[in-house]
Order: C-alpha cells, then sequence, then structure tokens
C-alpha cells in the first residue's frame, strides 16, 4: 500500500464512519431521553418508599409485640396468649417487606451476620431454647441464631400439640418470662439499629453511590433481592419439599414458621414483595423502569410478567387452611409447582435481568482490552 | 515463485540472531517487572487469595490441567511474596534469570488453579514470562539478540489485531452490542457521562475500538504515526479502564506497548533513569561479561521451537472454525484467541441430580459449592457446565445417591437477546467427556 491508497483508505472509513454517526443520531433524534435512566431516582424511590418504610412497620410491629409480651407475662391467661400470638403473625408478615435489603447496615459485617440469619434463622433448635429457659442462662450474641429470632419467639408462643390453657400454664415459669421479653428486646434492639443507621446517615449515602460496578447500590439491591429470592426457593420450599439432591422425602420439620402454621402466608407474602421490589411500587419506578429504558428490555418484562402471573396462579392453587407442614405430607404437588415455577422465573429475575441493565454483580469479574 | 523460501528462513533467523541495542528490551522489563510487582501485590490486598483460592469448595481445572490443585491460604501467600519478589528482580535486573524463572512459574501455577478466573491479559502476562526466562542477559556492549524484542513486539501485535478482527462481526458493528448495553451504565462517569447513554456512542465506540485495534499495533511500529498512535494507547486504555472492571490490564498494555519506541528513544529514557538517586546501586542494565548473546538461537532445536511456537500463536485462534456453529454461542474455541469485552453473556443453570435406582431428582443450589464469580462464569461456557456436573455427581454418590445422573438446564443471554437453552436439558452429562471435539449436546444458537 502505499501512502494515497493509505489516505484513501482512510478517508473511506472515516466517511463510513460519519455516515453511521449521523444514521444513529437521526435514528434516535426523538428519544434521546429514552436512552437515559435516572438511577438515583430509583434508589431515592427504593430507599424512601420501600426500605425505610418496611424498616420502620416492622420495627413498630416489634414493638407492639414487645407490649403484647409484656401484658402476656405480666398476666398470663388464653387472652393475651391470642394477642401476642396475633401480633407476632403481623410482625412476622411485616419482615417479609424488610427482609431482602441486606447490606449496609443490614449485611454481613465481621462477626454479624446479615439480617435475616440475625433475626429470622429457621429452624429452630427448641433444645437450645428449653436448655436457656431451664438454666436462665443466655447471651443473645453468640453463635446460636437458632435460638433467638422470631421463630425462637414462635417456638415459645405457639404450640399445637398443647392446649392454649396448658401453653399459659407453661408461662408461670419466670425463666420462660424473661427469656420470651428478651427475645422481643433483641429483635427490637437489631430492627432500630437498622432503621436508625437508614434515617440518618445510609439513605444519602445509598442513593449517591449510584454507578453500576461492583459495590453500588444498584448491584446491591441487585445482589440481595436476587437471593433473598433464591433463598425464599430454595429454603422456604425446597428443603422442606425434599427437592435437594440426596433428600429422600418431604422432612416437614424444616418448614419456617413451623409452630404457628402460617408458612404459606408467609412464603406467599414474601413473593409478593419479591414482585413488588421488581416492579417498583404501584408506580412501577424500580427494576422494571430500568428495563424499559434498556436494549431488550421489553422482551424481558414480558416474560418475566407472563411467568409472574404463572407463580400467581400457582400460589392461588394452595390453600392456607391446612398448615404446609401438614399439607404437604399429604399433598405436596401444589407447592412443587409452586417451586417449579419460581425456579422458572429464576433467569428472568436473575441473569437475564443483570444482563440487559450491564450491572456488575462481583469483584473482579470482567475480562478487557 | 519469486520467492526462494530456504533463504527466506535463513535470512530470517540471521536477523533474529543479530545482537541489537538492548535498550527497548531494558525498559520493558523495568516497566514489566514493576507492574507484575504492584499487580501481585494488588491481588493480596484486595483478599484475593481467599475469595479466589482458599474459600471455594470446587475449582474449575484447565483443560489438561486437572492436577494443578490450590495449595493452602499460607503456601499461596507465599507464592504471592515470591511474585512479588521475582517481579522486582525482573525490575531491576538483580538476579534476573532466576526472577524470570521464579515468575513465570508462580504466576502461571496461580492462574491454572480455577479457569473462572481467565483473562487474555493474564495469558498474556503468562506467554511473556515465558520468554523472559529465555532471554539472553543484555552484554556489557548493551546488546542483546534482535529475537529477544521481536517475540514480544510480535506478540503484542497479535493481540491488539486478532482483538480487532474479532470485533469484526455483525453484533458489534452493525448492532454497537454489547457496548449499547455496557455504555448506559456508566452515565454518571465524569464529563463523559451523559454522551455515554446515546447509541451513536455506542457506534462510534464500536468502530474506532474495531481500527484501533486492528491497526494500533503497525501505527506503532511505523515511526511517523508513533506519536500519535501511543497518545490512542493511552487514551483508549485509560477510557476502557474507567469504563469497565478490567483491573491493571490497561496498564500492562501502557506499559508494554512502549517496546515499539525507537532504539534512541529508549536510551534517552534510561539515561534519566539512571540519573534518579540510589538506581545504579540497585539497577543491573548489563553484564559486565561479554555474554554470548548468539548462544541459546544457535540450536536447531530452540529455532524450531521458536517456529512452532509463532505458527501456534497464529493459528491456535482460528481452530474455533473447524467447530460448528456460532463460537459466541458455543465458545468452542473461545479461550486462548485474544477475545477481549466481545460480548454481553450470562446465564442461569440449573442442576438436577438423579438417583438412577430410586428415580427421585434433586435440584442442586449453586451457592452451596460455588462462589459468585464462579457460578456467574460456568452458567454460560459449556466446558464448565460439563465439570460441574462431574463434580456434583461424583458428590452426591459420596452422600449415597446411586448412580447420579445430572443434567442441566441452562439459560443464557447474548448480546440482550432473550434468553434461550444452551444445551439438551435432558442430556445425563455424567456420561459426557471434556474433549476436543464438539459437544454435540449444545444446542444452536
Amino acid at each position: 500500500m502505499n501512502l494515497t491508497e493509505i489516505k484513501s483508505s482512510l478517508l473511506r472509513i472515516t466517511s463510513i464512519l460519519l455516515v453511521l454517526f449521523v444514521a444513529a443520531c437521526e435514528k434516535n433524534e426523538p428519544g434521546i431521553d429514552d436512552s437515559s435512566f435516572d438511577r438515583k431516582a430509583m434508589l431515592e424511590f427504593y430507599a424512601d418508599e420501600m426500605i425505610v418504610p418496611a424498616y420502620s412497620q416492622t420495627l413498630s410491629q416489634i414493638e407492639d409485640l414487645q407490649s403484647k409480651a409484656q401484658a402476656f407475662t405480666a398476666l398470663p391467661d388464653s387472652l393475651s396468649l391470642i394477642n401476642i400470638q396475633q401480633s407476632w403473625k403481623s410482625a412476622i408478615i411485616s419482615w417479609q417487606e424488610a427482609c431482602a435489603f441486606n447490606f449496609g447496615p443490614a449485611g454481613e459485617d465481621g462477626l454479624r451476620k446479615s439480617l435475616p440469619e440475625e433475626i429470622a434463622t429457621f429452624p429452630v433448635s427448641t433444645s437450645k431454647v428449653e436448655d436457656f429457659v431451664g438454666s436462665g442462662n443466655f447471651n443473645l450474641n453468640d453463635f446460636n441464631r437458632d435460638a433467638r429470632g422470631f421463630f425462637a419467639i414462635e417456638y415459645l408462643i405457639f404450640d399445637e400439640t398443647r392446649s392454649i390453657s396448658e401453653l399459659v400454664q407453661r408461662f408461670s415459669e419466670e425463666n420462660r418470662k424473661s427469656y420470651l421479653n428478651a427475645l422481643v428486646e433483641n429483635l427490637k434492639t437489631r430492627l432500630m439499629q437498622v432503621r436508625d443507621s437508614w434515617t440518618s446517615s445510609y439513605r444519602s449515602e445509598f442513593v449517591n453511590n449510584a454507578g453500576t460496578d461492583a459495590g453500588s447500590s444498584t448491584s446491591m439491591l441487585y445482589n440481595e433481592f436476587v437471593k433473598s429470592y433464591e433463598g425464599a426457593k430454595n429454603f422456604k420450599l425446597g428443603l422442606p419439599l425434599g427437592l435437594r439432591p440426596g433428600q429422600t422425602s418431604v422432612d416437614a420439620t424444616l418448614c419456617e414458621a413451623l409452630y404457628s402454621g402460617y408458612s404459606f402466608n408467609i412464603i406467599k407474602k414474601h413473593f409478593e414483595v419479591m414482585e413488588n421490589i421488581w416492579r417498583g411500587g404501584e408506580n412501577e419506578l424500580g427494576f422494571r423502569a430500568y428495563l424499559k429504558q434498556v436494549t431488550g428490555g421489553d422482551a424481558l418484562i414480558a416474560t418475566t410478567e407472563s411467568q409472574i402471573n404463572l407463580i400467581h396462579n400457582a400460589l392461588d392453587a394452595i390453600s392456607d387452611q391446612t398448615p404446609m407442614k401438614d399439607e404437604i405430607l399429604i399433598n405436596a404437588a401444589p407447592y412443587i409447582s409452586l417451586h417449579t415455577e419460581l425456579q422458572k422465573n429464576t433467569k428472568n429475575f436473575k441473569s437475564d435481568l443483570s444482563s440487559l441493565i450491564g450491572i456488575a454483580i462481583t469483584y473482579s469479574s470482567g475480562d478487557g482490552d | 515463485m519469486g520467492i526462494d523460501v530456504k533463504s527466506f528462513i535463513r535470512n530470517s533467523f540471521n536477523k533474529l540472531a543479530q545482537p541489537v541495542n538492548a535498550a527497548p528490551f531494558v525498559s520493558f522489563r523495568i516497566v514489566f517487572g514493576f507492574l507484575m510487582a504492584f499487580s501481585a501485590l494488588r491481588f493480596v490486598l484486595l483478599g484475593w487469595i481467599e475469595d479466589h483460592y482458599t474459600e471455594p469448595l470446587f475449582h474449575f481445572h484447565y483443560y489438561g490441567f486437572d492436577w494443578i490443585h490450590a495449595v493452602s491460604a499460607s503456601w499461596l501467600y507465599m507464592i504471592h511474596i515470591l511474585m512479588i519478589l521475582a517481579s522486582i528482580g525482573i525490575m531491576t535486573g538483580y538476579l534476573f534469570r532466576v526472577s524470570s524463572i521464579l515468575l513465570f512459574l508462580c504466576f502461571t501455577y496461580t492462574e491454572l488453579i480455577d479457569l473462572t478466573y481467565y483473562l487474555n491479559h493474564y495469558y498474556f502476562v503468562s506467554l511473556i514470562c515465558f520468554w523472559l526466562m529465555f532471554i539472553p542477559t543484555v552484554d556489557k556492549h548493551q546488546k542483546i539478540p534482535a529475537w529477544s524484542i521481536f517475540i514480544i513486539k510480535f506478540q503484542l501485535t497479535l493481540v491488539y489485531l486478532y482483538a480487532g478482527l474479532a470485533k469484526i462481526n455483525y453484533d458489534w458493528l452493525i448492532e454497537a452490542l454489547p457496548l449499547k448495553i455496557w455504555l448506559p451504565a456508566h452515565d454518571d462517569l465524569f464529563l463523559i457521562g451523559p454522551l455515554l447513554t446515546l447509541p451513536a456512542t455506542a457506534y462510534v465506540f464500536s468502530w474506532f475500538g474495531m481500527l484501533y485495534d486492528c491497526s494500533i499495533a503497525f501505527l506503532l511500529m511505523y515511526k511517523p504515526t508513533r506519536p500519535f498512535a501511543y497518545i490512542t494507547v493511552i487514551v483508549f486504555h485509560a477510557l476502557t479502564g474507567f469504563l469497565f472492571q478490567i483491573g491493571v490490564f490497561p496498564l500492562v498494555m501502557i506499559g508494554a506497548t512502549i517496546i515499539f519506541f525507537s532504539d534512541t528513544w529508549h536510551e534517552n529514557i534510561l539515561k534519566r533513569i539512571k540519573a534518579l538517586p540510589l538506581i545504579k546501586e540497585v539497577f543491573v542494565f548489563s553484564s559486565s561479561r561479554d555474554v554470548k548473546t548468539k548462544s541459546i538461537f544457535s540450536f536447531a532445536l530452540f529455532k524450531t521451537f521458536f517456529v512452532a511456537y509463532l505458527l501456534f500463536q497464529i493459528l491456535f485462534p482460528w481452530r474455533y472454525l473447524l467447530y460448528p456453529g456460532n463460537l459466541f454461542w458455543t465458545e468452542e474455541g473461545y479461550r486462548f484467541s485474544w477475545r477481549v469485552m466481545l460480548m454481553e453473556k450470562a446465564g442461569d443453570a440449573t442442576f438436577y441430580v438423579k438417583d438412577s435406582k430410586t428415580g427421585r431428582e434433586g435440584i442442586v443450589d449453586n451457592r452451596e459449592f460455588l462462589n459468585a464469580h464462579q457460578e456467574k462464569q460456568m452458567s454460560f461456557q459449556p466446558d464448565m457446565i460439563l465439570q460441574f456436573a462431574h463434580f456434583l455427581g461424583e458428590h452426591y454418590q459420596r452422600k449415597g445417591v446411586n448412580q447420579p445422573e445430572v443434567r442441566a438446564e441452562v439459560y443464557v443471554t447474548l448480546n440482550a437477546r432473550p434468553s434461550k437453552l444452551l444445551i439438551d436439558p435432558n442430556k445425563n452429562l455424567m456420561l459426557e467427556k471434556d474433549t476436543w471435539k464438539h459437544k454435540s449436546w449444545i444446542l444452536a444458537d
């Protein structure tokens, strides 16, 4: 190639580029705003309309639980027991709204585990709980997370093998009263720390970390959203249903909320919260809105929404009249099909979503030139 | 034919054996050693020894390297300290030969532990370290045989050129994908952020990237274009470094490409470096002896190997042509071919393990065995899917599952297209082996 040839080919390339540039500009001129998405606004929505209200709501339910626990332990009778049971049910449902934002103040930090591990571990070790009640010696900061939190409280106040009066009778034991009150207090403290951190400083840190790299708020929110979704599917459904390799049968003792018979209500609520996070509330300001602005997003929204409908159908096919732990021993099929539909939706919430939005999931991922 | 092949080869060998000014190699070596020390230190400080090597329960091995295992954390720390010391040896020229052998062995070993972390630039670094073991010591006349510099330039040229050729495809040039996905995600970048959301920007970046990669090595070789080309190198790599999570790669390329500069340019630079305090006391710039620079290249065996290496490097990246199907989808022949930042791909892989006696089938929770990075990489690469399937089969056999059958439902999205099944979801992967042959259980794109 001589110099003139080089020059002419350079000219050709430049003109091709120019034409492409102009063509691309023209095609997209009316919709320039369409291609940008205000991630900070999305984060503000999540912080102000979802995360902080969820923590506050849960905290006030726990405060209600505390007053009911105090009333019950002051004067154990069947009415005060039913009151605390009702309050616990409201609190555990409320907690579902708050259980998926496990970063920052609710994330792991040194010895502290993520908030759900700290306050909602199941199955509960009833022997540990009874030991602590028996001895009156316990430490709520140790590794015995299966002896505290929502489900240890549940174990103390629900027991279908005992009549209401028998259950009330058990609370003549002072140690049982004080363990119950200590667990509720501990629950309140943990929630309050997280809520206060959000309302004081973390909110601005969260909304201003508006990038898409690993460690950005969008990436953390997405990661925990997926983790919560998969956790619900794998641990609240998969394990009790015996769907893990190596499991040979249904294992009802692995159900969440074993004693209150409230497992299905919790699962249902958990999924509704997942859907709501994906949609971003009534005005759809969350991941769904983000998807609407990116290449291939509309197709994924359609796929996701049709799968969400199938999940709703599967949820509707399950009755909450019989507790999950009993129902899955008789007829596990509706629960298994719920698990299947949730499984089919994983890719929509997980790999497809993150790929289209272009968020980095992990540090050190990616190859480069 | 006008070309006499025999005399062409003989002339080439003679040229490659000729002693030339060592200055470009010496400054390359200093920069390369520095960057390697920095990179190894960064790796340790980021806690990646634990994250990458010691915490995962399972490692994906490279084909043919399943005998490589992760040693304990304390040994890995030792190896990284050795790597840093060896890099400093390369930089200063002190114990150069020992350093180069240590660096090659340590670096290549750590890279081979887990396929998850494969990066083209790690492969590049391994290759350069390999040649450093053979490149002769600079003699007292500041000379080095020409092949020493040639091989580095050759490798760099190939990296760029093949990266550029790989970009000549429909998605990259006509659809501006994946940049149309990647760029808007960085709309918060200082100054240029808002521009990145425009589709036109993705087109400009795509075309510029392709033209840049295809031509930059040649523009660096040609003296009149060199200064301009090097400025482009800095701008291009700085930009990609800011935009994407690619670690030290931009620095490595900005550093390595200085080898294209002239002897005088390098002599000037080295003069300035030597004028710095302490440098003369610490650095070894050349041997005091009259090293026989021709020695190793005069062996026929070495010459044969040298030519075989060049041919391998030129041909191996084209092996994908021997496989059916779309390379980006099947990834058969994708690695070790300088295909960098070329596609946006993600998958979701669900593994089912069936007891062949009872017929009971269980669903695996991948995160029980893999970290997020491993799961992400495995979920769209067939050979890794196969490895993980075999691991699961063996794991659950030990747990009492009878002759486990393992199948996987893998949905993959490529460049924002709706996700589709990557492999036959009914195939018992325990019966499949990883070979060089086409994997018939990969479904068509």
